[in-house]
């Protein structure tokens, strides 16, 4: 009787520790990218914001949702490659802080000018830690477009350094191609008043 | 008669430069062929996750590979192309762009509102399925039986279950699904580089090597074959703005997230050929 009442307790509590012991597991980083890209799927859809004159709160609204996903530090080292030494610290910051709002502002605003309910397929997750790639496809009419995040775990927590569009289309190293051409001829300043005007182009027309 | 045919296809390659458009750099593998359909190794929603199913094939690992060298000095592992005629080129771009951008898009978008999406699926397919022949050739050159296989049953299915290949039953099929080759590629799997870079009017980024292959898929195309020759040049035209009709976006998204669009494109040309004569 004892005996019973006890594996049953030992059972349950087994069954509570399981759950939290699950709960409390880092999360995959398919399921990180998921549940990110669902949270921006959720906002694209909701009816508060297709209402005139809220496109603005709306872009906030998701740039507060993805930053978390990104890990800007890492791109923007990447993007500038072997000639991020030439930096000081003060330009790698600034640097960071422009290209990571130059590259929310440009996608952002395409994300929401052109989602129209397109599915997106959660095809595998490949992990090698520190690194991990997930693999995924949008759907589109009856096109397929492959997208593939590159994440990278620092403290614990995955976070996206590259996306692969098409198979293997790096957009670090599409950016990374960009800049070199600019620094081989111009100091690292130059590159960031570019990006900085760039950016203030963008911000004027998103008003 | 000699002259007349060689007189037909100097004026059809010709007037194909001006019909063919390529969305720059998006999925332009395929440039001027039938609308690629995308190859989905493995169709399943599901993912596989934990660690004991990860089996990397070599690609994936190399999808996966830390590009971390950008500190390890100062040499970059990035596959460039030489681009000795880059003025000539940017011209090109400028022009490539207007076009584009005011009379291209603008009528594909205008085609796809008036034609529902079924239709132009099946349009697609259709012209994709006329591709098989070419790609089937391309296949055996590189050594890909498995493939050819694949290509030649995908071929017969979706010609007769897909009625002519309007339809892509197919797709639903794993294995029926090769990537698709073309003759640039199989030079570049022969080992012949890739020259240099090259942007052509209308077609849009291209390397020596490929443009010459792009050549001589045209001439095996069936499409090239049709008589009249308005007609054929009319049935390129149309499945090109077909194609267009599904992406008119992607343009103007790669050109508006660049701080350089024609470096860009370059770039993002050479890594799609990459990637595809990886596969």
């Amino acid at each position: 009787m004892f005996l019973k009442r006890w594996s049953v307790a030992i059972a349950i509590w087994c069954l509570f520790v399981g759950t939290v012991g699950a709960g409390n597991a880092s999360p995959t980083p398919m399921d990180f990218v998921k549940e990110r890209i669902d949270q921006i799927i959720t906002i694209l859809n909701d009816p508060t914001y297709h209402t005139p004159g809220q496109k603005g709160s709306q872009r906030d609204r998701i740039w507060e949702v993805s930053q978390p996903m990104f890990d800007f530090k890492e791109i923007s080292q990447r993007t500038v490659g072997p000639k991020w030494d030439l930096f000081s610290e003060a330009e790698k910051e600034q640097f960071t802080h422009v290209f990571s709002s130059f590259l929310g502002n440009t996608y952002i605003d395409k994300i929401q000018g052109e989602y129209h309910n397109e599915q997106i397929v959660y095809l595998k997750e490949l992990v090698k830690e520190p690194l991990a790639l997930v693999r995924t496809k949008l759907v589109r009419e009856s096109v397929e477009i492959p997208i593939d995040y590159r994440l990278r775990k620092n403290d614990n927590q995955w976070k996206v350094y590259d996306i692969l569009v098409e198979n293997g289309v790096s957009l670090v190293q599409n950016y990374r191609v960009q800049f070199r051409s600019i620094l081989e001829k111009e100091p690292p300043a130059e590159l960031i008043r570019r990006l900085e005007q760039k950016l203030q182009e963008q911000n004027q027309a998103l008003q | 008669m000699k002259n007349r045919s060689f007189t037909s296809i100097a004026l059809f390659t010709v007037a194909l430069l001006f019909l063919i458009g390529c969305a720059g750099a998006t999925r332009s593998g395929d440039r001027g062929t039938p609308g690629e359909l995308p190859s989905d190794p493995e169709s399943s929603l599901s993912a596989s996750t934990s660690e004991g199913e990860n089996q990397l094939s070599d690609e994936e690992l190399l999808l996966l590979e830390d590009d971390s060298d950008w500190n390890d000095g100062p040499t970059e592992e990035i596959y460039t192309v030489p681009d000795p005629i880059e003025p000539f080129n940017r011209v090109m771009f400028t022009i490539n762009d207007k076009l584009y951008l005011w009379i291209m898009i603008p009528v594909a978008k205008g085609y796809a509102k008036v034609v529902e999406p079924q239709i132009r699926t099946g349009v697609k397919n259709f012209f994709f399925n006329l591709g098989a022949p070419i790609r089937i050739v391309n296949n055996i050159l590189q050594g890909k039986g498995k493939a050819a296989e694949a290509e030649v049953a995908r071929f017969l299915y979706n010609s007769t279950v897909g009625v002519l290949g309007f339809g892509n039953p197919a797709k639903h099929h794993d294995g029926l699904n090769p990537d698709p080759e073309d003759l640039g590629q199989t030079l570049g799997v022969w080992g012949i580089g890739d020259g240099f870079f090259l942007y052509l009017p209308v077609l849009g980024p291209s390397t020596l090597r490929d443009t010459v292959g792009f050549v001589g898929d045209r001439y095996a195309s069936p499409v090239g074959f049709v008589e009249p020759m308005e007609l054929s040049l009319g049935l390129s035209g149309y499945n090109v703005l077909n194609t267009l009709s599904f992406r008119t976006d992607d343009y103007r998204t790669l050109k508006d997230a660049a701080l350089d669009p024609y470096v860009s494109f370059r770039n993002a040309y050479i890594q799609l050929r990459q990637s595809k004569l990886r596969r």
